[in-house]
């Protein structure tokens, strides 16, 4: 009996999968909000992202890019208030996804390294001490689940290049990790939205600027 | 089974056939509308949706927003922002719709935080927002040389030392404050000096994660401290393996730090020797010896489990001086001095005397946290600590030795998220020895031992709301007494950035050991506080107005036949010495901060008026005592400059005058007062990578002006003109130029690429 309502139950979520993909959906969203640097377009493709969360409730990766984009809208806001509030709402999504994982994965602690790097950043002078610890904590953790994980790479990258020459970062310092970054992000598919590839676009910018500079 | 699952599979393509029926019948309806706030201006960028679809769009600049949907018949329509509160309202589509207006209310939608309770603490750790100083803070103070207690000295409530070592809190003396080390008290919170020079603390402020300063109303978790608390959290598990290499005008300093990935070990050694930093100021008394020391400290940290933490940590340190302090007895009438033997001794000896000290300091300390489930949490910590000075004052050999052991241990009760209940228990013995000249009739020694018990809860009923009460049992061996101390402190929120605390309580005390140990065993002596404040804290700003009463009782009192000024002064075993002093202070304290109004400038100003009398000691009658400045105010100012990489960091301290003795009979007991006291440093530092190593180099100039402070005088009598002729209390230094290099180096892995 169980095993016919457990079907039936599959049933329906495949009649309503017939209408909307849940892949589908997320990856077209996804790949638009990946490339756009366009502010407008960043909150409009994050909202959609959020509905789909919503929508697909059980679904981990729903929560997991709705926290992903929740982050990169607080870095590109300037009201401090507002960044802390995406962050909030990044932080509940995140937990909504390791919970529905029932644990933690590379993926899981390399997004909550990029959210505690994104409250440092609304106020780095003060939030240092308290954020820098849990950016490289998880960090560590990603590592020790899987040392493959370009995005690790990509985060400490992002993370030297805005850390002034005199505390050790700079362009200079940075390159060799996006330069890491870039060749494992070769060797990542993206054909399934589930296991996460974003990040390969921005890397080969942040890379590029890193170059710039060593011309000079 | 199998039967099930064809049933199954039936099923399914039933209803795929069905959804693929249904398709055709599906209009696309188009609904608009807009988004305001609460007066009517547009929302940009709110989400707005069919609930549970994922029909919907985003609103443009002028709070606009079209969608399409299939969805038809009775739907809900809602908004969410980031910075407001959601919206939303019932709809029934039965064709295109537009016009609707959704109305979002203002950001509360991430709830509010609970009220905590600020009626006399300032809190410096990292892992609040409504912390006040950071331990950063507290290194970028100029003036403070990264000394902790000095930097808590701009604070409102503090009194300015020059001359004196301690922490002068709210008309309380030195002794009236305690400072702990992870709960644990530190027996000798600094350096071992002259008297008359003033030395630093001997904690700087990178070993603490949290710096918790109260200056009256403090939890029952304390005793022993009329005035004041100032707690240090020592840091947890380090974040990196590091290596830290020092240089600068006081001497040189290594350390080391291993992490594994759950314990690690600190390693770290000094040596000091003051010769280039009072060699290129003129100093105000004569070091004919510099103070020259050392030390070593190692501190294993192991984190068992995910909530649970050991610490064990010992230190070891020496220090040696020589200094020619004034005479306390030269040209004393001998009326005056029968009976003294000091006096007699040193009458004759000159304007100054030879003080010669060596120190030797040890402490050690062991502590385990444990939390089970967020339900439970439990705290354990052992200290030992021994310190033994010989000190030569001209020819005679003064030794003393004090040890100190400590046991806590408390738990904490999570009952529910609104309440927790703390209780605990310590005990403490401790004991002090001191021999003059080697001779045993003057050696004076006395053991005490004092156990007590608390009980504190936390209760938060409404967010708006905190209250926490708290009773302390504490009984003395030594004085064979007992007192019972409740304490209450609370918080009222009045607003989304401001609340109101109160916090009063009793507070008790032993006598000095000045007068435990000539074998006297007086009463506890005692101060209720009464304080309340007014707090608004909004981005990065901070007003804070706190005012207070404190009355005192049961002070000591003796009744030497004439008032001597000498804070070493011979007191007899056979003097009286009772309970019989009183006392009251008051005040109102001002405190502004603000980090955001400049960008990269961080700035507090601190004022603190303050009113104050009392009748202790050897005072012939109710006065207000020699460290009382009735007004402080100290400017605090930070600048970095990020092109540069350099800080600039500036403070400007001002003290009104201060009451001294003059023994001239026709002039009330200590009516008059010192001229003000000026104080301005600056301290520039440049942050500069060479290779890993990080570096900073740091120049500080304390009392750029070459104010002549003056604490007070000494008067002396001169057989010439048979007159009491003053002479100022001056601090050993008045400009003095610091400067020096600190590296670190820690990026170790190589393998993290």
């Amino acid at each position: 009996m169980k095993k016919l309502i457990l079907l039936t139950a599959t049933a329906f979520t495949m009649m309503s999968a017939q209408a909307q993909d849940f892949k589908t959906v997320l990856t077209k969203t996804m790949s638009v909000f990946d490339t756009t640097m366009i502010p407008e377009v960043q909150v409009e493709y994050s909202n959609k992202i959020s509905l789909i969360s919503k929508k697909w409730d059980s679904e981990w990766a729903g929560h997991y890019y709705s926290a992903f984009s929740k982050a990169v809208l607080s870095y590109s806001e300037k009201d401090a208030t507002k960044r802390d509030a995406y962050l909030d709402d990044a932080d509940k999504e995140l937990l909504d996804a390791v919970n529905i994982l029932g644990k933690q994965t590379d993926e899981t602690y390399v997004l909550g390294a990029m959210l505690a790097n994104a409250r440092m950043a609304v106020n780095p002078m003060l939030r240092y001490q308290k954020y820098g610890k849990i950016f490289s904590d998880d960090l560590e953790e990603a590592k020790e689940l899987n040392p493959n994980n370009p995005r690790m790479y990509y985060l400490q990258g992002v993370s030297k290049f805005f850390t002034p020459k005199a505390f050790g970062g700079g362009k200079k310092n940075a390159q060799p990790y996006f330069e890491k970054a870039e060749g494992l992000f070769a060797k990542e598919s993206s054909d399934d939205i589930t296991k996460p590839y974003w990040g390969k676009y921005k890397n080969a910018y942040f890379l590029s600027q890193c170059k710039i500079e060593d011309k000079e | 089974m199998k039967q099930f699952l064809h049933k199954g599979i039936f099923k399914i393509i039933a209803v795929v056939t069905l959804v693929f029926a249904g398709t055709a019948s599906w209009a696309q309806y188009k609904i608009s509308g807009t988004v305001i706030d609460q007066k009517g201006r547009p929302v940009r960028g709110a989400s707005v949706s069919l609930d549970g679809t994922i029909d919907g769009s985003t609103t443009d600049s002028m709070g606009i927003f079209r969608f399409t949907t299939d969805e038809k018949g009775n739907q809900s329509i809602v908004a969410t922002e980031v910075s407001h509160k959601n919206s939303g309202m019932p709809i029934v589509i039965t064709g295109d719709m537009s016009g609707i207006v959704l109305k979002m209310g203002n950001n509360s939608s991430h709830e509010l935080d609970q009220v905590t309770i600020t009626a006399g603490a300032f809190n410096a750790s990292d892992d609040a927002n409504k912390t006040v100083l950071r331990p950063l803070d507290i290194v970028t103070t100029a003036g403070a040389n990264a000394d902790v207690v000095k930097a808590i000295e701009t604070l409102p409530g503090t009194q300015q030392t020059g001359a004196d070592n301690g922490l002068f809190v709210r008309g309380g003396d030195a002794s009236e404050a305690a400072i702990l080390v992870d709960e644990m008290v530190v027996q000798n919170a600094f350096f071992s000096g002259a008297p008359g020079v003033a030395t630093r603390s001997r904690f700087g402020a990178f070993q603490y994660q949290g710096v918790s300063f109260s200056s009256g109303g403090y939890s029952a978790k304390y005793g022993q401290a009329l005035s004041s608390v100032l707690e240090l959290n020592s840091t947890d598990l380090p974040d990196k393996s590091t290596v830290n290499l020092g240089v600068n005008m006081a001497g040189i300093y290594a350390s080391a730090t291993k992490k594994w990935k759950n314990s690690a070990i600190d390693v770290g050694g000094n040596y000091n020797n003051l010769t280039p930093f009072y060699g290129i100021a003129s100093t105000n008394f004569k070091f004919y010896n510099v103070p020259v020391g050392g030390g070593g400290n190692a501190r294993y940290v192991w984190k068992p489990n995910k909530n649970g933490l050991l610490k064990v940590a010992v230190n070891a340190s020496y220090i040696t001086s020589g200094v020619g302090v004034p005479n306390p007895y030269t040209n004393e009438p001998d009326s005056l001095l029968t009976g003294n033997p000091a006096a007699e001794h040193f009458k004759n000896e000159g304007d100054t005397i030879n003080f010669k000290t060596r120190d030797q300091n040890y402490y050690s300390n062991i502590s385990y946290k444990q939390s089970w489930k967020n339900k439970y949490t439990l705290y354990t910590a052992a200290s030992y600590s021994l310190d033994q000075t010989n000190n030569f004052f001209g020819d005679i050999p003064i030794n003393e030795k004090d040890q100190r052991a400590q046991y806590r241990l408390e738990l904490n009760t999570y009952i529910n998220r609104k309440l927790s209940v703390l209780v605990g228990g310590e005990i403490q013995n401790f004991s002090i020895e001191k021999t003059f000249a080697n001779i045993d009739s003057f050696k004076q020694s006395f053991t005490e031992t004092q156990i007590a018990g608390y009980i504190e809860a936390d209760w938060n009923p409404f967010y708006w709301l905190a209250i926490r009460p708290g009773v302390r049992y504490e009984h003395s061996a030594l004085l064979n007494n007992d007192n019972i101390a409740p304490r209450l402190s609370m918080a009222i929120r009045t607003g989304d950035y401001s609340n109101v605390s109160l916090a009063t309580g009793i507070f008790y005390q032993d006598a000095n050991s000045t007068y435990l140990l000539v074998g006297a065993r007086p009463g506890f002596q005692e101060a209720i506080h009464y304080i309340a404040n007014w707090q608004w804290t909004k981005s990065d700003r901070t007003l804070r107005v706190e005012g207070y009463y404190k009355n005192y009782a049961s002070l000591i009192r003796d009744f030497p036949t004439y008032y001597d000024p000498n804070a070493y002064r011979y007191i007899l075993p056979s003097d009286r010495i009772d309970n019989s002093g009183h006392g009251y202070a008051q005040g109102l304290e001002l405190f502004w901060r603000d980090r955001k109004t400049f960008k990269n400038v961080d700035y507090w100003i601190s004022y603190s008026y303050i009113d104050t009398k009392r009748l202790y000691d050897n005072f012939p009658v109710a006065a207000s005592p020699t460290f009382i400045a009735n007004h402080n105010l100290n400017l605090v100012g930070k600048y970095f400059v990020q092109k540069w990489n350099t800080n600039f960091s500036a403070t400007y301290t001002f003290a009104s005058g201060r009451p001294y003795y003059n023994p001239d009979p026709t002039k009330a007991f200590l009516s008059e007062t010192t001229k003000p006291f000026n104080n301005f440093a600056v301290t520039i530092s440049y942050l500069h990578s060479f290779g890993k190593w990080f570096s900073v180099f740091y120049l500080s100039i304390d009392n750029i002006t070459n104010s002549h402070n003056i604490f007070g005088y000494r008067y002396t009598y001169d057989n010439d003109t048979h007159k009491q002729v003053p002479s100022p209390i001056v601090p050993a230094l008045y400009r003095s130029i610091f400067f020096g290099v600190n590296f670190s180096l820690t990026q170790f892995k190589k393998d993290e690429l």
